[in-house]
């Protein structure tokens, strides 16, 4: 999905052809939850994460860190097999709903993690100190996680994937349960690793940050990439609908009509005029039509593909017989 | 976010990690053990289960006085040689049971495993910190205990000490056992399975006997012979750490008994861990 690179570096993640199948209940019975995923990050790009709920984005990452077993295909961090620790020291994970030991306080489960990472207790403590302040919870830092609530934690869960400062980010919803200033300093961060030279892998619901974020999108429908490239690819710049705004004067029967005559012209009455929504080959027709009517052209506009359109295009558009 | 934007979520100097190699390994378990420590050290039920014990063990004070004069060391002795290991053999089985069920049920896990660490330092470090859990939670009872011995006018003799150090054998391969299945299946099921080795274990040398006598169902039902000596074979025969009736009857418990005892505490210990590790790393952590 990423240009190829001359050399030889690994992409730092890659998914090919999962699939993952759990099996439930008594007999067993198979459940997918990821049939065919194929993706690649490449060293300091960004890469978005959509799909609708159960579309298998929480399971594919899981696989990726070797929390589940795939079925079938392969998951790999710079190259090497997901089971593979040296791997997984490279990578700060935020799980979808962070949970952790709610006897510990944020302080603790940096220091503990920092551990984990084999970092010295001067590090530790040093990683802890600028961690919290990053993630705003100096305040609480001696507070135990128990009566912490759910956007605290995702805040802990934040500074406990950058212990050990990875090279690659991958995040399980970083921005649901934050309040609005919460969400804003979460996205300035990532913007500021990316910065860095990062590589951040999210999922998030939240298109407009995904937009604002990314390079590329892979967007997941029951288990299936349905569509994945560089948002400037995905998303057509060569708009093909156009938008105008006339004023008041429009609104005349006459105006009105010949507006409606336009080819595939949808038009609308706002507050403050006429809205009217053409093929963009169609807008040489319409300024005729302006100039000729004596109408006031207020605002003309190329209306691009939003990723929005792009994901119930992809997603919801594949119906449901896709499901069989 | 109060740090200088350049800053912002990396650090000045980058840290250096350590991951290979077996200091880190070690470092790893540890970390773990210690973690495993600090929430039992700030668990009520822990404390609950101690308090008991020591109520216990009071209790067996009283009791003393309604014995005769030269039976109250001998009677607080064998209450003390009863309530211990069994006091310590439900902790166990319970902690086995409930600690690497809880990380998993809570999620704690997920943000642990990802982390460069190995699914059989867990379980390692896991059992580590249990087992010195349980080591202290027997020095305690036993610090408990001998004061109300000495004050019966028994004392702590150094068979007497070999046999409470035989206890914490059993303990540390009951937690094994416990963790065993606590990885295989749900935490009620485990916990009766792992009560189920205890009970057979325990009277192993009762099924084994039966088995060389020339009568009763183990002899005579082809099935149940067969049975008798599958639970022989793969059940540990725990009496082998039981040795309160023979010393309360002099018996020394010489160190060439302790030793081989041990030794096949924690050959038993080793595989069942091998075994928790085996199915722990097959599993879907969902
Ligand atoms: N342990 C499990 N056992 C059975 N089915 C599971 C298990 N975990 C996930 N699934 C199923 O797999 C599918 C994908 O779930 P997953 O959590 O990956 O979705 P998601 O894309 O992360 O959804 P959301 O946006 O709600 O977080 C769902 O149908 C879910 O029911
Ligand atoms: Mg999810």
């Amino acid at each position: 999905m990423v240009d190829p690179t001359p050399d030889a570096a690994p992409p730092v993640l890659e998914l090919q052809h999962l699939r993952k199948t759990f099996r439930v209940g008594f007999w067993a019975k198979k459940v997918p939850a990821v049939r065919d995923v194929s993706l690649a990050l490449q060293a300091g790009e960004s890469l978005g994460y959509l799909g609708p709920n159960g579309s298998g984005k929480t399971t594919s990452i899981k696989c990726l860190l070797g929390l589940v077993v795939p079925t079938g295909g392969h998951a790999r961090l710079f190259g090497r097999p997901a089971s593979d620790p040296h791997a997984r020291a490279r990578v700060g994970y935020l799980p979808e709903s962070p949970y952790f030991y709610d006897y510990l306080t944020p302080t603790e489960v940096l220091d503990y993690v920092g551990k984990l990472y084999g970092l010295a207790a001067a590090d530790r403590s040093r990683r802890t100190r600028e961690l919290l302040g990053v993630v705003g919870l100096d305040e609480a830092a001696r507070r135990p996680l128990r009566g912490f609530s759910k956007g605290m934690l995702q805040r802990v869960g934040i500074a406990q994937s950058l212990v050990a400062d990875p090279q690659l980010l991958i995040w399980d919803e970083p921005l649901s349960g934050l309040d609005p200033m919460g969400r804003k300093e979460v996205r300035d961060l990532m913007v500021e690793l990316r910065r860095q030279g990062k590589s951040l892998f999210f999922s998030s619901h939240v298109l407009g940050d995904i937009e604002a974020l990314c390079d590329a999108v892979c967007i997941l429908d029951r288990g299936v990439a349905v569509a994945q490239g560089h948002l400037s690819e995905l998303l057509r710049p060569d708009a093909l609908e156009s938008e105008a705004v006339l004023g008041m004067s429009a609104q005349t029967e006459a105006a009105m009509l010949a507006l409606r005559a336009l080819p595939e012209a949808t038009v609308t009455l706002t507050p403050t005029g006429v809205r009217v929504v053409l093929p963009t080959a169609a807008v040489a027709a319409l300024c005729r039509a302006v100039a000729d009517l004596g109408l006031d052209l207020r605002e003309l506009s190329a209306r691009r593909d939003s990723l929005e359109e792009l994901f119930l295009r992809k997603a919801v558009a594949r119906g449901p017989e896709a499901a069989a | 976010m109060t740090t200088p934007a350049q800053h912002k979520g990396t650090p000045a100097q980058p840290p250096v990690l350590h991951i290979a190699g077996i200091g880190p390994c070690l470092g790893r378990v540890a970390a773990v053990a210690a973690n495993t420590l600090r929430e039992a050290g700030r668990a009520r039920l822990f404390y609950g289960v101690l308090g008991a014990a020591v109520l216990l063990l009071a209790f067996s004070l009283v009791l003393s006085d309604l014995a005769l004069v030269d039976q109250k060391a001998r009677l607080v002795q064998s209450f003390g040689m009863a309530a211990i290991p069994l006091v310590g053999a439900v902790s166990a089985t319970l902690l086995g049971v409930v600690l690497l069920h809880k990380e998993i049920d809570k999620k704690t896990l997920y943000a642990i495993l990802p982390k460069p660490i190995r699914r059989s330092e867990f379980v390692l470090g896991k059992f580590t910190g249990l087992a010195v859990l349980l080591g202290l939670q027997l020095a305690a009872l036993v610090l408990c205990w001998w004061p109300v011995l000495v004050m019966r006018g028994g004392a702590l003799t150094p068979a007497l000490g070999r046999a409470i150090g035989l206890c914490l054998f059993e303990l540390w391969l009951v937690t094994a056992v416990a963790m065993f299945f606590s990885a295989l299946t749900r935490p009620v099921l485990s916990g009766v399975f792992t009560l189920g080795v205890l009970v057979v274990g325990r009277s192993n040398y009762v099924i084994a006997d039966l088995l060389g006598a020339n009568k009763g169902v183990f002899v005579e039902v082809p099935a149940m012979r067969a049975l008798g000596k599958v639970l022989v074979a793969v059940v540990p025969d725990l009496s082998t750490f039981a040795v309160a009736d023979p010393v309360l009857h002099g018996w020394s418990v010489p160190w060439d008994y302790f030793a081989a005892a041990a030794g096949y505490g924690l050959s038993w210990t080793v595989l069942f861990l091998v075994g928790a590790v085996f199915l722990f790393e097959r599993r879907d952590l969902t």
